[in-house]
């Protein structure tokens, strides 16, 4: 019999009705079994080899089998990297190994995930996909693995998603990616890593490591178990939580100190009338109607009202644009300017809440910038070269948060925020380390003066401390 | 295509239906009308100009989804250009060099201390060779929003129909004529009625299972399932859609469509194909489709999705009538002007073969009820052949002839039991061999084919 890997799925030519884990498929009167037991196909025939040991060859089957769908390299490669493994990291690989390179590894955030996948991709030899549920995080990814593997890789890393289409023997990808591409890069890889796996079980993402052949699987995460028991799928396509490190035995190891200043500008007298202009028609619209827009179910309200009002459409997008007036005002630019000024010789990172404020900088004060649009190689490009210090500066509309090697800054500003508390908490952690005990890091926020995102500010704040 | 964001329906407990317009609504026509203008101002204008301008038709209006859908299509059929002298990447990493080493940057010097913008932006412009402006715009020229518009349709903005750098995509499409800048093809009738068509698509994109019926057009349909990936399982039917024992008695034709790991669990990967595949059914006069389209994940719950040629659909797919292959339309021209009672005709009887149907070139009929079937191949490699002739002999049907190109020195014997129906060709085919071939290969039948 043949094993040929078919759009997702593996058919299995002229195979015996003995075959496990098949069905007969009507249409095209082969049997066919999901991508995902290759491995157990190789084992049932008997010729199965896994690193080092010689298949053990059933009498007068191993020959019977021609497998024509494994379209992965083997890789030899050794991460390049300047830390040793902590000691729960070196325990949870070897655990993984130990089951034949297929599991899960629960462990908490900040504890060098991405370390152990890159330990576990050299371990297992193989080429290697890794699926991260956000764009950011797989640009995370992407410059992580360059740094360790790039020299050694005949291709760059490949990326699929975020406007990417390149396909290389170790690649980076998104959920919703995979999800679209794995039926045709399926038989590509012998190495399946899975970042934040609690998201996998769903009808859609499920069928990632299904349409997959790869023999090896890892799935890393914090939160394992999820609230409606599907985690339990996950033994099955991935294999069995094989390591589990608790939160409180590695916590307050990276916390570091930083003061806080906050500055404020006004709006100026164009931007003002505008300004008033806009919010006025906002609150108009909200004070005529009945709901309490500090409540959830308030503005859920309002929401709901704008997409069959169009007065509440009106509202909505006044909102939107006084927002984005305060957001962007016309003095935070000077006011960057003095920091700027007062803060050259150090290591600075500038936040924005959206790209085009962002790229107004980046042309205003010549400041590299990575916002969602960059092109992960660009990523990548930029803040490796801000590690090196070739570049001092940077402008960012992302959050630059999780991955091992985003270098530290000692100045942080914000320009301007969204009010989640989370992405906040993770900016401030993620920058702010004071290079060489000169200084406490700082950082600046600037806000703009009698708008409501003086009101946000405030809040963000306590969301911190909370 | 529509984005799902976009997609528009109502789903009840029984089915699921897209919101579909009234083309002839004059409040879509002078929508649709208003858009196909803003466009055409925006040619040469930067895409993030043009945006800003839809997004400002939907400040007052709760249809903004329309607005947006409409502009969605408009947008698949537009050409977006960066326009840079020196690649973006390459000004941005000269730039960021430049400054790095003359930090800070201000807007307000103190005592002509500090650097200013413009002296690292001319310093790299010299570097580059460039203009000033040309530094200073085409440093994010790549990004989305600074791409230019600089194709609507057939009409392409005028400095990029003689650049003799850009027009490689753009030559064949336009000259620059008073006559070709005063027509455009993108009309308010069409506009609307792709959008239905796009509405139904983006229902379809939740899709887990399509049935489709179809009464004629087969080879346009089935090229169409084959080209988007889908499988089928297929089965004769009647003139009222009622299933019936063989192709003999087939009026028309049923298939299941879905993909290869539909056979393990109900999926919706393939709602994309399906979407895809729906603009081929409009092609026929008569056809019926219902698909199975997931209402709700967790639960695996589906609703109904029925459509047929009475929804006045439009399609922008070809039926391939025309014939595919300058040899195909050589030899049918030559029929008709040759003296023979055979008769040369577009085959429309499909033969399953599993994973995909065949769909022979064309059948050659006899008044007297003979008919041979006649399957062109003009450019083969041997495993192309091999396939090919695989198929033939799984379709067990003795009055096929298969005329092949001599462009490959192939010996006869390769070609096995099927070997004396095949009638080599050097450039072009001679009816008369066809039709000599055709009297060796048939026996004369009791009735016609039935699905005639």
């Amino acid at each position: 019999m043949e094993l040929k890997f078919d759009d997702g799925t593996l058919l299995l030519r002229d195979a015996p009705e003995s075959v496990p884990y098949a069905e007969w498929d009507d249409r095209v009167d082969e049997y066919r079994s999901q991508a995902y037991r290759y491995q157990a196909l190789l084992e049932w025939a008997g010729i199965w080899s896994d690193g080092n040991e010689q298949a053990t060859l059933r009498d007068g089957f191993g020959q019977a089998l021609e497998d024509t769908a494994r379209a992965y390299p083997d890789l030899d490669l050794t991460p390049a990297l300047h830390i040793e493994p902590r000691d729960y990291q070196q325990a949870a690989l070897d655990a993984w190994i130990d089951h034949g390179r297929r599991g899960s590894v629960v462990l908490p955030t900040g504890s060098g995930k991405t370390f152990l996948g890159l330990q576990a991709i050299a371990d297992a030899g193989v080429s290697a996909l890794i699926v991260t549920p956000t764009i950011d995080l797989m640009n995370q990814w992407h410059a992580t693995l360059t740094n360790a593997f790039g020299d050694q890789l005949t291709e760059p890393v490949g990326v699929l998603g975020g406007g990417s289409h390149e396909v290389t023997a170790i690649t980076v990808t998104t959920y919703d990616s995979a999800y679209r591409y794995i039926n045709e890069y399926g038989d590509r890889f012998g190495l399946l890593v899975v970042d934040e796996e609690h998201h996998l079980p769903a009808p859609t993402y499920q069928q990632i490591p299904e349409m997959t052949i790869a023999p090896y699987r890892l799935g890393l995460t914090a939160t394992y178990e999820r609230p409606d028991g599907k985690h339990e799928l996950l033994e099955d396509l991935i294999g069995p939580v094989v390591y589990r490190e608790d939160v409180d035995e590695l916590t307050g190891e990276y916390l570091s100190e930083y003061e806080t200043i906050h500055m404020s500008v006004d709006l100026t007298a164009d931007e003002r009338e505008t300004y008033d202009e806009e919010y006025q028609l906002y609150r108009d619209y909200v004070d005529s109607h009945e709901f309490d827009l500090w409540k959830e179910d308030g503005y859920a309200e309002f929401l709901k009202r704008t997409s069959y009002d169009p007065q509440g459409r009106r509202a909505l997008i006044a909102k939107q644009r006084a927002e984005r007036i305060a957001r962007t005002a016309e003095k935070k630019l000077d006011t960057l300017d003095n920091l700027i000024k007062r803060h050259h010789d150090d290591r600075a990172i500038i936040f924005t809440a959206n790209n085009d404020f962002a790229y107004d900088i980046s042309q205003e004060f010549i400041v590299p910038c990575i916002t969602h649009q960059t092109k992960t190689n660009e990523r990548t490009e930029i803040l490796e070269r801000f590690r090196t210090g070739e570049y001092s500066m940077l402008v960012t509309s992302q959050v630059l948060d999780e991955g091992i090697d985003v270098p530290a800054a000692n100045v942080g500003i914000i320009l301007s925020g969204s009010a989640s508390k989370r992405q906040y908490a993770q900016r401030l952690g993620r920058i702010l380390r004071p290079t060489d005990d000169r200084q406490p890091a700082r950082l600046y926020e600037i806000i703009t003066d009698d708008t409501m995102e003086t009101y946000v500010s405030q809040r963000r704040r306590e969301g911190v401390s909370a | 295509m529509l984005t799902a964001n976009l997609a528009r329906s109502r789903t009840t407990d029984q089915e699921i239906r897209p919101l579909f317009i009234d083309p002839t609504d004059g409040r879509y026509r002078e929508t649709a009308r208003e858009l196909i203008q803003l466009f055409e101002t925006h040619l040469d204008e930067p895409k993030g100009d043009l945006e800003d301008a839809i997004d400002e038709l939907t400040v007052n209006d709760t249809d903004y989804k329309i607005v947006q859908g409409l502009a969605k299509l408009l947008k698949d059929e537009c050409e977006f250009k960066i326009v840079a002298s020196v690649d973006p990447h390459k000004i941005r990493q000269r730039l960021f060099e430049k400054a790095n080493e003359r930090y800070p940057i201000v807007r307000q010097p103190t005592l002509g201390e500090d650097t200013q913008k413009l002296e690292v932006y001319s310093a790299v412009a010299d570097e580059l060779g460039i203009s000033l402006e040309e530094c200073y715009r085409g440093m994010y020229a790549d990004l989305e929003d600074n791409t230019r518009l600089v194709r609507i349709g057939t009409r392409t903005a005028d400095q990029y129909t003689t650049d003799g750098v850009s027009s490689t995509s753009t030559t064949a499409l336009t000259g620059s004529s008073d006559a070709d800048y005063e027509h455009t093809d993108l009309t308010v009738d069409w506009l609307l009625t792709r959008y239905n068509l796009a509405l139904a698509q983006a229902v379809l994109y939740d899709a887990t299972e399509m049935r489709i019926r179809v009464w004629d057009h087969f080879g346009a349909v089935f090229s169409y399932v084959k080209l988007f990936g889908l499988m089928h399982r297929i089965y004769p039917i009647d003139v009222d859609g009622e299933r019936v024992a063989s192709t003999d008695q087939a009026a028309g034709y049923e298939a299941v469509l879905d993909g290869p790991a539909s056979l393990f669990s109900k999926s919706q990967k393939y709602g994309i194909r399906m979407a895809n595949f729906l603009p081929a059914l409009p092609l026929c006069n008569r056809w019926e489709m219902t698909a199975e389209v997931l209402a709700d994940e967790t639960t695996g719950e589906t609703r109904a999705f029925t459509l047929d040629h009475t929804e006045n659909l439009d399609s922008h797919y070809s039926t391939g009538d025309q014939f595919d292959s300058d040899v195909e339309r050589t030899l049918a021209q030559k029929w008709e002007r040759s003296n023979t009672e055979w008769e040369l005709v577009r085959e429309d009887d499909i033969f399953d073969l599993g994973a995909e149907v065949m769909i022979p070139d064309f059948a050659i009929e006899h008044p007297d009820g003979r008919r041979a079937i006649l399957e062109i191949v003009g450019f083969w490699t041997p495993e192309y052949l091999e396939s090919k002739l695989t198929k033939i002999r799984q379709v067990e049907a003795d009055n096929f002839v298969l005329a092949v190109s001599e462009r490959l020195d192939c010996a006869s014997e390769e070609f096995g039991r099927t070997a004396d129906r095949v009638l080599w060709f050097k450039t072009g085919i001679h009816v008369y061999d066809v039709v000599d071939l055709a009297e060796t290969v048939t026996v004369p039948s009791e009735t016609p084919s039935g699905s005639k």
